[in-house]
C-alpha cells in the first residue's frame, strides 16, 4: 500500500488571544517549533502545505501568499488545501500523500487561525447556502444543538443523563487542559459550574462550547528514508479516511452520522483495527461541543449507539480510563479552527512518541486523531502508531 | 515508480451560465464520467479546485461543491487553486492507493465582483491593501518595467491579445470571442496604464473536470492516455517590493518540471504550450522564463510568429486566459487543453503538427507570485 | 515606546454577489407563490428531496420528476436561538427546526413560530421532538424561503 510516511516533528504556538503578534508571526512561531522538534532547517523541506479557514474568517484571501515567508515556502512548491473545520486533517492527509507519492521526501504542513480577528459565527453562517438555509442559521451552536437533540431523542437518552455526561466531558477536558502548556482555556471547572453556566442554545451552555482561539500548528512529514536519516523517533501514519455528506443540512441522518462512521471505518481498515476501544491507546477527537463528542464515540465504534453517556459516566474516556480521549484538553479548551484538526494529529503523534509531557498517556502506541467540518458535513480521521 | 495519466476531460463554456453553481458543476462532472463510462461509485477519490467566499459568496467552498462533484461519502478534498488540485490528484494516484481520481474546478465569475476588488484581498490590511493594490495594479507596474528594461514595445504586448483572441474564435468553450486588430487593442481603454482593457483577462464562468488514472487503469479506460511527465511549483515573496517583478519564480518552477520530464531544450522538445496570461504582456515574460526565448526577447518572439497556431511552438491555441478566465479554475483549463492537444481532440483549435509533449502553466497572485508548470506527454 | 501596547486595525468589508438559482430552484419558489411545496423524486433511489435538486447527490443522475409534498410534517429536531449573530435575518428569540414533511425523504430546515417564544419553559412544553408541525404562509410572496412564514405546532 504505497510508501511509508512518518511524522518526525510537531510545533504549536501558545494558543489563546494573541494580540501580541500579527498573523504571519503566529504562523512562524509554530513552524519554528516544528523544525526544532524535527531537528531540521527550512533547507530540508521539499514542499509546504497550508490550510486555514476561508477569507471571510481571515480578512485576507489566499493566505498562502500572506504567510509565504512565515511558513518557510519561499522558492518552494506549495499546496493550499481547505475543507472548513476539517482543514487540519485534510492538510495532514495532503502532507501524507505528497510524501507517499514519491514527489517529496519532507513536507511541512501548517494550519493556523486567528479567531480573535474575524467573526467565526458570521463565517459559519456563510457556509450555509444563501437560497434556503442561511436564513435560519445560528452559527455552529445552532447546528450542533439540533444534532445533539436529534441524537438523544433517537436513542431515548434522558435529558438529565445527557446533561450529566456532557458536564463530565467538560470537567475532564478542562482538567486535561491544565496539563497542556499550549492550551487556551486553562481553568478547572466543576459539574455545577457547567450545569449552571449561561445557556447558549438550550441545552448547550457556555462550558459545553469551545472558545475562539488564536493559534497555529506545524507538522513535519517524512519518507521512511528521510525519517531514518534524521533519526528522530517517528510517529507512523497507519490509516486515514475522509468522508463528506450532502451539503444541505437535514438530508442525511446526523444522529448516526455516516461521514464520521465511514471516515473512521476507512482508517481502521487501513490500520487493521477491529476493536477500536481495545486496540487504540488514546484518541484526540475534535470536540467543540460536549454533547457532540458523545456522537463521535459512537460513530468511531468506541461504544454501541446510544450508549455513549453510560460509557462517559463510567469514566471510560477520562484520564486513566480504558480509552483516554483528548488528554490535551481538546478542541473544547483550544480552537483555532484552521489549526485544530492538525493539533489533534500533532497531539496523537506526541502521544505515540512519548513526547506528550504531563499529558502523556502511559505507553501509548496507537492513537486516533480527528476533525469535523462544514455544517456537520465532513469528517477526517488519521491514525498514527509508534510502529509501522 | 507509478505513472499517472489523464484519461478524459470535460469542460464548460466560459460564457455566463444561468444554472446554479451546483447544477453547473454536476453537468460537467457527469459528462466526464459518461465519457469514461464510469459511475461516481467507480471513482476512488475526488479533488475539487475552488476558491472560497470572495469567488462564490460561500465560505468553505468544498461544502457547497460536494454534491455537484459527486463526492457523497467518497474520499475527497479541495485545494484553493486548480493546478494545486491537479497535482494533489496526481499524488493520490502516485501513492499507489487509488486507481482513479476525479479532479475538477469550478467557479461562476459572473456572480461575484470583478477580479480587481477580489484580488486586492491578497494584500494585508495594514500595508498593501490601503495602497489600492490588486493583481492588475501590480501587472501594470510589471509591464512598465518589462518594456523599459528590455525595450519591448506596447504594440508587441498588444500582439498577444490579437493572437489569443484570434485563436479563441476556434474554441467553442471560449468566453471572449471577438476578432480584434492591433489598433483595437491599442485604442481600448487604458484602465491601468500601460495596460489596456483588451490586454486584461475577462471574468468568466467555468467548470472543468479531468479524470486521472493509474497506468494499468488508464490503458483500460482509453486508447490515448496523456501522461504526467513533469511538475514544478515555486512561491515568491509576499510583498511585491521584496522582489524584482521581472525575475520571479517561474524559471525555478520550470526547471523542476523540465528536470522531472527530462527536457533539456523546451523550445524544441515541446509541441504546444498553454500559458496562464491574465495580462497580454505576461505571455511574453512567461515564455522567456519558460525558456522558449532568451531573456528580454519576448517582443522578438511574438514578432517571429513562433507562438502562433502554425508556429514552431504554438502558445495558447485555446485563446488562453485572455479569452477565458474562470479564475480559480483557469489552471486546470490549461491542463485540460494541453491534454486535448495531445489526444488530438482539440477540434478546430487543434494545432497542425503532431503533439507529443505539451506544457501547461498556471499562476495566481500579484505578478506571478505563485507559479506552477505541468508537462504532459503522449 | 514607553509601554508595550498591542495595536489593532479595525475594518469591515462588504462584497456584493448575484447568485443564480437555476431552473429547479427558481421553479421551487414559483410553486411557493401558489402555496405548494414541491420536491423532486429520484428515478433511481426513489427518494423525494425538499428543497428539490436537479440531480440526486447520492445516485448522481438527473432528477426529473416533480412531486408535491405535504405542508405538514414531523419535527426531527429544533434549536431555540436566543443569541444574536452577525447578519442574522430573523429577530431573536427564534426556533430553527428540521422538519420531515410527509411524503419527503429529507429534513427541511425552517423555523417554528406562532407561539409565544419569549417564555422558554412554555416553548419546551409546546415544541416537541417527534411532534407535528404545519406550514403557515406569508400572505405576501417575495420569492424566498420566508414565503412560508413559519411552521406552527399542530395540536
Amino acid at each position: 500500500m504505497g510508501n511509508a510516511v512518518a511524522i518526525i516533528g510537531t510545533g504549536q504556538t501558545r494558543h489563546g488571544r494573541r494580540t501580541d503578534l500579527c498573523y504571519p508571526d503566529l504562523v512562524r512561531e509554530a513552524v519554528t517549533a516544528a523544525l526544532d522538534d524535527a531537528g531540521i532547517t527550512l533547507e530540508d523541506i521539499d514542499g509546504v502545505v497550508l490550510g486555514t479557514m476561508p477569507s471571510m474568517m481571515e480578512g485576507v484571501s489566499s493566505t498562502h501568499f500572506y504567510f509565504a515567508e512565515a511558513m518557510g515556502s519561499l522558492g518552494k512548491p506549495v499546496l493550499k488545501v481547505e475543507t472548513c473545520g476539517s482543514t487540519g486533517q485534510s492538510i495532514g492527509h495532503c502532507g501524507f500523500f505528497w510524501v507517499a507519492s514519491g514527489m517529496a521526501d519532507i513536507v511541512l504542513v501548517v494550519g493556523s487561525e486567528k479567531m480573535s480577528e474575524g467573526d467565526g459565527q458570521a463565517t459559519m453562517t456563510t457556509v450555509f447556502d444563501p437560497f434556503f438555509q442561511r436564513t435560519f442559521a445560528a452559527g455552529a451552536p445552532g447546528v450542533f444543538t439540533m444534532q445533539s437533540m436529534e441524537w438523544m431523542y433517537r436513542f431515548g437518552i434522558p435529558e438529565e443523563k445527557g446533561r450529566e455526561a456532557a458536564a463530565l466531558i467538560s470537567v475532564s477536558n478542562h482538567d486535561n487542559a491544565m496539563d497542556n502548556p499550549h492550551a487556551h482555556i486553562r481553568m478547572r471547572v466543576t459539574m455545577d459550574d457547567v450545569k449552571n453556566a449561561r445557556v447558549i442554545t438550550y441545552p448547550v451552555r457556555l462550558l459545553d462550547v469551545c472558545p475562539a482561539s488564536d493559534g497555529a500548528c506545524a507538522v513535519v512529514f517524512a519518507s521512511r528514508k528521510a525519517a531514518r536519516k534524521i533519526g528522530r523517533k517517528p510517529a507512523w501514519i497507519r490509516g486515514l479516511g475522509f468522508r463528506g455528506e450532502e451539503f444541505f443540512y437535514g438530508e442525511s441522518d446526523k444522529a448516526v452520522w455516516m461521514s464520521a462512521t465511514e471516515a473512521a471505518g476507512e482508517a481502521y481498515r487501513q490500520a487493521g483495527i477491529r476493536d477500536p476501544l481495545k486496540e487504540l491507546d488514546v484518541a484526540e477527537i475534535y470536540n467543540p461541543f460536549t454533547y457532540q463528542e458523545m456522537i463521535f464515540y459512537e460513530c468511531f465504534g468506541f461504544c454501541p449507539r446510544g450508549e455513549a453517556p453510560d460509557y462517559v459516566l463510567k469514566g471510560t474516556f477520562r484520564k486513566g480510563g480504558e480509552l483516554p480521549c483528548d488528554p490535551s484538553g481538546g478542541t473544547l479548551c483550544t480552537n483555532p479552527i484552521g489549526a485544530t484538526g492538525l493539533i489533534r494529529l500533532a497531539e496523537a503523534a506526541l502521544q505515540v512518541t512519548g513526547k506528550a509531557g504531563e499529558r502523556q498517556v502511559e505507553g501509548a502506541k496507537l492513537a486516533l486523531s480527528h476533525a469535523m467540518g462544514g455544517v456537520d458535513q465532513f469528517n477526517g480521521v488519521t491514525i498514527v502508531g509508534s510502529t509501522l | 515508480m507509478q505513472r499517472v495519466a489523464i484519461t478524459h476531460v470535460a469542460q464548460s463554456s466560459g460564457a455566463e451560465s444561468r444554472e446554479s453553481l451546483m447544477d453547473f458543476t454536476y453537468r460537467v462532472n457527469r459528462e466526464v464520467l459518461d465519457k469514461a463510462g464510469l459511475q461516481r461509485e467507480d471513482v476512488g477519490c475526488i479533488i475539487a479546485g475552488s476558491a472560497d467566499i470572495f469567488h462564490s459568496g460561500l465560505s468553505c467552498a468544498n461544502a457547497f461543491d460536494w454534491d455537484g462533484i459527486g463526492a457523497f461519502l467518497k474520499e475527497g478534498s479541495r485545494a484553493e487553486e486548480s493546478a494545486f488540485s491537479f497535482i494533489y490528484g496526481c499524488m493520490r494516484i502516485l501513492s499507489g492507493r487509488y486507481d482513479t481520481v476525479l479532479v475538477t474546478a469550478l467557479v461562476k465569475g459572473s456572480e461575484n465582483p470583478d477580479n480587481d476588488p477580489i484580488t486586492s484581498f491578497y494584500g494585508d490590511p495594514f500595508y498593501l491593501r490601503p495602497t489600492g493594490i490588486n493583481e492588475s495594479v501590480v501587472a501594470a507596474m510589471q509591464m512598465r518595467q518589462y518594456m523599459e528594461r528590455y525595450s519591448v514595445t506596447e504594440e508587441q504586448c498588444a500582439q498577444v491579445a490579437v493572437k489569443n483572441l484570434g485563436n479563441a474564435l476556434f474554441n467553442p468553450c471560449a468566453d471572449r470571442k471577438r476578432r480584434v486588430s492591433i489598433e483595437d487593442v491599442m485604442s481600448s481603454e487604458r484602465i491601468y496604464d500601460p495596460l489596456k482593457a483588451l490586454e486584461c483577462a475577462p471574468k468568466s464562468d467555468g467548470v472543468v473536470a479531468v479524470l486521472l488514472a493509474s497506468e494499468k487503469r488508464a490503458k483500460k479506460l482509453t486508447k490515448k492516455p496523456v501522461w504526467l511527465a513533469g511538475y514544478g511549483c515555486s512561491m515568491d515573496h509576499f510583498h511585491p517590493g521584496d522582489r524584482d517583478l521581472l525575475k520571479g519564480r517561474l524559471p525555478e518552477a520550470a526547471k523542476r518540471a523540465y528536470g522531472m520530464a527530462g527536457i533539456a531544450y523546451p523550445r524544441k522538445e515541446l509541441d504546444v504550450a498553454e500559458v496562464c496570461e491574465p495580462y497580454a504582456f505576461q505571455e511574453l515574460l512567461w515564455c522567456e522564463q519558460l525558456g522558449f526565448c532568451g531573456e528580454g526577447k519576448g517582443g522578438k518572439w511574438i514578432d517571429s510568429g513562433a507562438s502562433r497556431m502554425d508556429g514552431v511552438l504554438p502558445v495558447n491555441p485555446s485563446g488562453g486566459v485572455l479569452a477565458t478566465n474562470p479564475y480559480p479554475a483557469r489552471g486546470l483549463y490549461r491542463i485540460a487543453e494541453a491534454a486535448l492537444q495531445i489526444k488530438g481532440e482539440a477540434g478546430e483549435h487543434q494545432v497542425g503538427k503532431t503533439v507529443r509533449k505539451a506544457l501547461a502553466h498556471s499562476t495566481h497572485g500579484f505578478g506571478g507570485q505563485c507559479q506552477s508548470v505541468v508537462i504532459l506527454s503522449a | 515606546m514607553a509601554k508595550e501596547e498591542h495595536r489593532i486595525v479595525k475594518g469591515q468589508v462588504t462584497v456584493p454577489y448575484e447568485l443564480a438559482l437555476g431552473r429547479t430552484w427558481s421553479a421551487f419558489y414559483d410553486f411557493l407563490k401558489d402555496e405548494r411545496i414541491m420536491g423532486k423524486k429520484c428515478g433511481k433511489c426513489s427518494r423525494v428531496l425538499v428543497p428539490p435538486r436537479s440531480f440526486c447527490p447520492r445516485c448522481y443522475v438527473d432528477m426529473d420528476e416533480w412531486v408535491e409534498v405535504s405542508q405538514e410534517g414531523v419535527l426531527e429536531t429544533w434549536v431555540y436561538v436566543n443569541m444574536p449573530f452577525f447578519a442574522q435575518e430573523i429577530r431573536i428569540p427564534f426556533i430553527s427546526a428540521q422538519i420531515r414533511l410527509d411524503g419527503s425523504d429529507s429534513g427541511f430546515i425552517h423555523q417554528v413560530a406562532g407561539i409565544d417564544l419569549n417564555d422558554f419553559d412554555r416553548v419546551r412544553e409546546t415544541v416537541k421532538l417527534g411532534g407535528r408541525v404545519r406550514a403557515v404562509w406569508n400572505p405576501e410572496k417575495r420569492g424566498n424561503i420566508l414565503d412560508i412564514a413559519y411552521f406552527e405546532p399542530v395540536d
